[in-house]
């Protein structure tokens, strides 16, 4: 069935492609997004009706793609009853949302991020139900929790916005963590992870050892995730989000995500007692928590967040029970807590719209006012409270039924009745407040704005979301029947139960219990009205009962100051401990290896060797070591021998027929050492002979220095020796000689290595040559140099001084004096080196050449115009942006892989051809050309930034020098 | 080296005495750098090297390429170029900076020149 296939994959899909057109749209587009966002819910329920037919014979829709088959994980969606109700649910209170979002947003909201947002959460959502693998449900399941972090920080200027997002992810991203540890132990305890098998591996589960590990991580997942009790406290919280989103988090998605899955899982996992007293104790607790809590707030939408931790509680106490019946209630609970919730939430945002506060106190009397809504909030708010002729009521009926009933023989089972009792007591409380002191009363005097009813479409979605609470309170059977014995059948499978939904089942325990709530509710509420009316802030009794205290005392342990001792005692600022180690760390790696494998170190000595190169051997060692000794104190010095020593490296290339290695040597060599020349003038002074009279302690450490550095450069040395003298065989590298023109076009193989057969490391190391030259601006940006080294040297200065006696009347001493003839010449060399770089470039493929080479040959162009003309010079006539260079550079390496796919090959797969340009003649042109193009783009940005880096320093520090020391005119004109 | 068979007698003798020559000016101007006593004629010294010799080396490998291989050779031409454009870059730098060092440590370098030699 492809079309079937095709349908269930757009169940969420349309909602991401939906996310990704609405993220493009401009931003005042506020008509165009809501019918964008409107469309894909309506095609989702469509999709989803299209289905039942298929459904309601008991059949599961299945589809299932290959993802990564080797690990047993393929992307499987599977559609069942359940699914389908929650699909339903997800896509039509999704549309209404959005409907009501239109007209609630205000124009000044930017409407692309919301609707972006929105779709994108919707498609995760109902990634969560339609899922057939367990890591592809966790991996949606976290994508609800960032973007569920994303809508509800929508406002991010707002403080409290964010912090109540960031509350919102680290509670439930943390417990998705735990789920998918509880998924993964799952995949493991039953061999497979595709739901289908788990859901039939019931009593496997159950008994094996590993169960109550997996059950208690599984749990953390789910309750952190429905904000039960004690994770309950980023949902109140959460109420900073605007109130579309309130309404769709908190009805019918994000916190219904927990208790579908405790649904979902039932049939696999609730065979034991241990489900018992992990869910039903907690959803207790959440249950009497959240409607005792839900009675004090003072806030409209703090009101309905506790009703809906309350209620969410309620769920999770059913399905604990581990009785289908109760499974059958919660399910069907499910349902109506989903539709009179939202529509309380919107009718809570239009009263907050109209009459501008959400504070119960200062409402009233707003019947009057605004009398349509009036009416719906009261309906809705009945639903909730479970009057009867409302879908509230045959829930909350089931539920008290179930609770009669007893399930493991415990103290809880049998005061569950009346816990359940006292919970309606408050419900019906809270209900009755809510409509009570907003509509009722005395008119309210001071109300920000004048209230009156909202336009029609605003009141839409409340209006059907309250007919469909009033025709299923109505006539339960005609109308969702159906649809909760789809959604049951899918569930619990065999085990279903009957059950019956009429209104009326004659004078049973639980219609006494309805009527004690209610008469308890309206009493409580007459009782307590004086003193919520008055100045409380706060819950009485649970106020001292903050998780959220908790929760930042965790998080301040956890982030700041463990981790701060952590880092004072393991890890140190200073460089040579750190070098220390890790040198020592390294000799201790080659050791091990050489001695788990002994004898594969041996030496063969050359048995002969040209006088010559010997020679200029023994000239490059002797500028290493000299290099090396002089180090401390005279930099310079050093820095010539090292060049002499890279010198040395470049003739051994060519003379071992490397001409490639020895260009890229030379350039190199040539790039490093001007910028270290550049980087030299910031490196503190040393002084010779500061300390004559060294302790016998540091002559000590400085002898133990010594010799790691000897074992480390001597192993290093015979290390390279060994493999260097290894005897070839069979090496890869005949492989890439044959292939290297048949297959990539080119005759210089350590391009076509570099651009083609190695492609995708080299992609690697030019990104890896980005960040690191990223890494150096950045560094030098808040680099403030040594006290001493901030004045200019006595000779740079003496030089200055010098040349403005002598040059009055000139403007730039520089420029005009000694660098006139040398500063033309770099000059006019410029696009002669330009040309050069691009001849190298070109034919990089088949000679010596390519892009690396290139791109450091046009940087050492770059490099002469800063020195022939100082950085302002330069820069006013030639702004180069590295920045662009690499991203450029990486885009075009990246797109270049990219194109393989098109042609049906791998990633970074070259073809080539000749193209015939006229005067040139034949020109290859291989695709690697265009990758090569981003090597050399990315090395002129890497190079040219830290020069930037550099040269931005020397400015930065002389204005600040200049600054401080109220320079004298002649100093100015630097 | 291919085509080394195919040069006429004359030519490689020609090409031996551009070589031998280059060199040897080279190496009169090393031995230079190191002999001469102050820094103002120690410059002086390696630019034996990178003019005459340059050229007589440049010479010789176009008198070669060109004889061996079928076509004329004047590739050397471009080197002969950027080696005369950029040496004295190197050598105006170099002697500013002693003369300011000069200046720094309060040495006439005009006198100073007349004292050593």
């Amino acid at each position: 069935m492809p079309d079937d296939a095709l349908f269930l994959i757009s169940i969420i899909a349309l909602p991401f492609l939906g996310s990704f057109i609405a993220a493009l749209l401009p931003t005042n587009a506020r008509n165009a997004e809501a019918w964008l966002a409107g469309l894909v819910s309506v095609g989702v329920v469509a999709i989803a009706i299209s289905f039942r037919p298929v459904l309601a014979a008991g059949n599961v829709v299945r589809a299932e793609y290959a993802w990564l088959p080797e690990f047993g994980l393929n992307f499987i969606l599977r559609l069942d009853g359940l699914a389908w109700s929650f699909v339903v649910l997800i896509g039509g209170i999704g549309f209404l949302v959005v409907l009501y979002a239109r007209y609630y947003m205000s124009p000044a909201d930017p409407a692309p991020r919301f609707f972006a947002f929105l779709l994108a959460f919707m498609g995760a959502m109902l990634g969560i139900v339609v899922s057939g693998n367990l890591i592809q449900l966790v991996v949606f399941w976290e994508l609800t929790s960032i973007f569920s972090f994303l809508l509800i920080s929508y406002w991010n200027h707002n403080q409290t916005a964010r912090d109540g997002a960031r509350v919102a992810l680290t509670v439930t991203a943390a417990g998705g963590l735990c789920l998918l540890a509880a998924m993964l132990l799952l995949g493991r305890i039953v061999g497979s992870f595709d739901l289908e098998t788990v859901l039939t591996s019931g009593p496997r589960i159950v008994s094996h050892p590993l169960y109550l590990t997996m059950l208690i991580l599984f749990a953390l997942g789910v309750l952190t995730k429905s904000a039960q009790f004690p994770f309950h406290f980023w949902l109140p919280r959460a109420m900073v989000a605007p109130t579309p989103v309130s309404a769709y988090l908190h009805s019918a998605t994000m916190v219904k995500a927990g208790v579908f899955l405790l649904a979902r899982f039932w049939p696999a996992m609730a065979g034991h007692e241990y489900w018992f007293w992990i869910f039903a104790p907690i959803g207790v607790a959440t249950l009497l928590i959240g409607a005792f809590m839900a009675l004090f707030q003072q806030d409209l939408k703090g009101l309905l967040a506790y009703s809906t931790i309350s209620h969410l509680g309620l769920i999770t106490l059913l399905l604990g029970l581990g009785s289908p019946l109760a499974a059958v209630a919660a399910i069907f609970h499910i349902m109506n807590h989903a539709t009179f919730k939202a529509s309380l939430f919107m009718a809570a945002g239009i009263i907050d719209h109209e009459a501008g506060t959400r504070d119960v106190r200062r409402l009233g009397g707003l019947y009057r006012a605004m009398p349509i809504t009036a009416l719906l909030a009261t309906v809705a708010a009945a639903a909730m409270a479970g009057v009867p002729l409302l879908n509230g009521f045959l829930s909350k009926e089931m539920f008290f039924a179930e609770t009669i009933e007893s399930h493991v023989d415990t103290v809880l089972d049998k005061a569950l009745p009346y816990i359940a009792t006292i919970a309606g007591v408050f419900s019906v409380a809270y209900s009755l407040r809510l409509i009570h002191q907003v509509f009722f009363g005395p008119p309210a005097k001071d109300l920000p704005r004048q209230p009156h009813d909202p336009v029609l479409w605003m009141l839409l979605p409340v209006a059907l979301l309250v007919l469909i609470c009033l025709l299923v309170g109505i006539l339960p059977g005609p109308t969702i029947g159906n649809f909760l014995a789809m959604a049951v059948h899918a569930t619990l499978g065999p085990q279903t139960p009957t059950y019956s939904l009429a209104v009326w089942h004659g004078f049973t325990p639980a219609l006494f219990m309805s009527g004690v709530a209610m008469i308890g509710g309206v009493a409580l509420y007459f009782a307590l009205q004086r003193y919520l009316s008055g100045d409380v802030e706060g819950v009485p009794i649970l106020g001292a009962l903050k998780g959220k205290r908790l929760f930042e005392r965790a998080l301040v342990f956890l982030s700041w100051r463990w981790a701060r001792e952590l880092e004072q005692n393991a890890g140190t600022t200073r460089l040579q401990p750190q070098m220390r180690l890790l040198v020592c760390v390294t000799i201790a790696a080659a050791l091990w290896s050489l001695f788990s494998r002994p004898g594969s170190l041996d030496f063969t000595w050359p048995s002969s060797a040209d006088p010559a190169f010997v020679l200029v051997w023994l000239v490059g060692g002797i500028c290493a070591v000299a290099a090396a000794y002089q180090a401390k104190y005279h930099r310079l010095v050093s820095l010539i021998l090292t060049g002499g020593a890279g010198l040395a490296t470049c003739i051994t290339f060519a003379w071992l027929s490397a001409p490639d290695l020895a260009l890229t040597q030379l350039l190199v060599e040539i790039v490093t050492t001007v910028l270290i020349l550049l980087g030299l003038r910031w490196l503190p002074k040393r002084i010779e002979g500061l300390d004559p009279d060294m302790t016998p302690k540091a002559r000590l450490r400085r002898v133990r220095d010594l010799l790691i550095a000897v074992a480390g450069g001597a192993g290093l040395a015979a290390l390279s020796y060994t493999v260097l003298t290894w005897p070839i065989g069979n090496s890869i590298a005949s492989n890439f000689l044959e292939r290297a023109y048949t297959e990539g076009g080119g005759r210089n193989v350590v391009n076509v290595i570099l651009v083609d057969f190695r492609g995708f490391d080299t992609f690697g190391e030019i990104a890896v040559l980005a960040i690191a030259s990223i890494t150096v601006f950045s560094l030098l940006r808040r680099f403030r140099p040594a006290r001493d080294s901030i004045e200019l040297p006595a000779q740079k200065s003496f030089q200055n001084r010098f040349d403005a006696d002598r040059y009055t009347g000139g403007k730039d001493p520089l420029s005009a004096h000694y660098m006139i003839v040398p500063g033309l010449i770099m000059r006019l060399l410029f696009p002669v080196i330009a040309m050069t770089a691009a001849f190298l470039f070109m034919r990089g493929h088949d000679l010596p050449g390519g892009g690396f080479v290139a791109g450091l040959t046009l940087a050492i162009a770059f490099i002469l115009q800063y020195m022939a003309g100082g950085t302002r010079w330069a820069e006013a006539r030639l702004r180069v942006l590295p920045a662009r260079w690499m991203g450029f550079g990486l885009l075009a390496a990246a797109a270049t892989g990219a194109g393989a796919w098109f042609f049906g090959r791998p990633f970074l797969t070259s073809a080539f051809a000749y193209a015939d340009i006229p005067i040139l003649g034949k020109v290859p042109m291989a695709s690697a050309l265009f990758f090569d193009l981003g090597v050399f783009s990315v090395v002129v940005g890497a190079t040219v930034l830290i020069l930037i880096a550099l040269a931005h320093q020397a400015l930065r520090v002389q204005r600040v020098s200049s600054d401080a020391a109220a320079a004298p005119p002649t100093e100015g004109s630097r | 080296m291919n085509g080394l068979q195919t040069l006429p007698a004359w030519a490689e003798i020609l090409v031996a005495i551009l070589v031998v020559l280059g060199s040897g000016l080279a190496l009169i101007g090393s031995i230079g750098l190191v002999r001469f006593r102050s820094f103002y004629e120690r410059v002086h010294a390696p630019t034996l090297g990178s003019t005459l010799g340059t050229a007589s080396i440049l010479l010789a490998s176009i008198a070669f390429f060109s004889l061996t291989r079928t076509r004329p050779f004047v590739h050397e031409l471009l080197i002969g170029l950027f080696v005369t454009v950029t040496t004295p870059v190197t050598l105006l730098m170099l002697v500013q900076a002693t003369i300011y060092r000069d200046r720094l440590e309060g040495r006439d370098p005009l006198a100073r020149r007349e004292d050593e030699s």
